[in-house]
């Protein structure tokens, strides 16, 4: 962020910097209402992802990365799919897969209530923004390895 | 006739795409066409499931039975959307190994196996 010389300019830099907290809160937003409203794990992963996607490209892939880097980014996406899978073979100690173990499902309409959808919901949103992000983020050190490379 | 109508449209829509896909020359363009036909389809889907009057399917709270449109196609194009984005992964990635091995976008000039 100190270096003036990278990403785009400081219109694009300083609308980034006001927007982009409001972008991952949207996200998160969209992940803990999956099960009471439209939208839900993938959609908010989403928008998840596109908030460090919308960091990397104002303010180029060194800052992105230092808030998440590729390792963290593969990590936290083989952690959702773990998460989503043991969350499907709990399900064994009630009987079947997917079961909803919780022995109080809620109330309809109420946020925290649902069982294991909310949960279900996270690890979603985990597996597809760190994805997406990682997808991203190779696609562009690629680039920047064939620049180095041709020179 | 006027049952149609939207379908002639979305496939207008694909035959756009199908023109960009097989016409430009340009690898972007063609991906962007590649989306454009992603994209009728989808379109397509959503369009038969619709009814009449119509409500988006969306349990709210108080609220009185209405008709609803079917949300199966919805959910098929959540997932088509899905594995969309995963094949427009792996074309750009495949454009960029092109643009590295050739250094150009334009088909006609990628020829090195016809000798």
């Amino acid at each position: 962020m100190k270096n003036p010389e990278k990403g785009m300019t400081v219109i694009v830099k300083t609308i980034t910097r006001l927007t982009v907290g409001l972008i991952l809160l949207y996200g998160i937003y969209i992940v803990l209402h999956g099960h009471v409203s439209p939208g839900g794990g993938f959609a908010g992963g989403v928008i998840i992802a596109l908030s460090f996607i919308h960091l990397m490209l104002a303010f180029g892939k060194e800052v992105a990365l230092k808030k998440l880097s590729l390792a963290a980014a593969s990590i936290l996406e083989s952690l959702g799919a773990i998460m989503f899978l043991t969350i499907a073979l709990l399900g064994f100690i009630g009987g079947y897969f997917f079961l909803n173990f919780f022995p109080h499902k809620g109330e309809p309409f109420e946020l925290f209530s649902a069982g294991i959808i909310p949960i279900c919901n996270i690890a979603i949103c985990l597996k597809v923004g760190a994805g997406l992000f990682a997808i991203f983020a190779v696609l562009i050190l690629f680039r920047g390895k064939d620049e180095n490379g041709s020179l | 006739m006027e049952v149609f109508s939207e379908y002639i449209l979305c496939f207008i829509l694909f035959c756009i795409g199908l023109y960009c896909v097989l016409r430009r020359r340009n690898i972007i363009k063609i991906v962007i066409g590649l989306g454009i036909i992603e994209y009728a389809v989808n379109l397509f889907f959503v369009l038969v499931g619709y009814k009449e009057h119509g409500r988006a399917p969306i349990l709210a709270k108080g609220q009185v039975v209405s008709p609803m449109v079917d949300p199966i196609p919805q959910a098929l194009v959540l997932t088509s959307i899905v594995i969309g984005l995963a094949i427009t992964a792996l074309i750009v990635a495949i454009a960029v190994r092109i643009f590295e091995k050739y250094g150009t976008f334009d088909i006609t000039k990628i020829r090195r196996l016809k000798g």
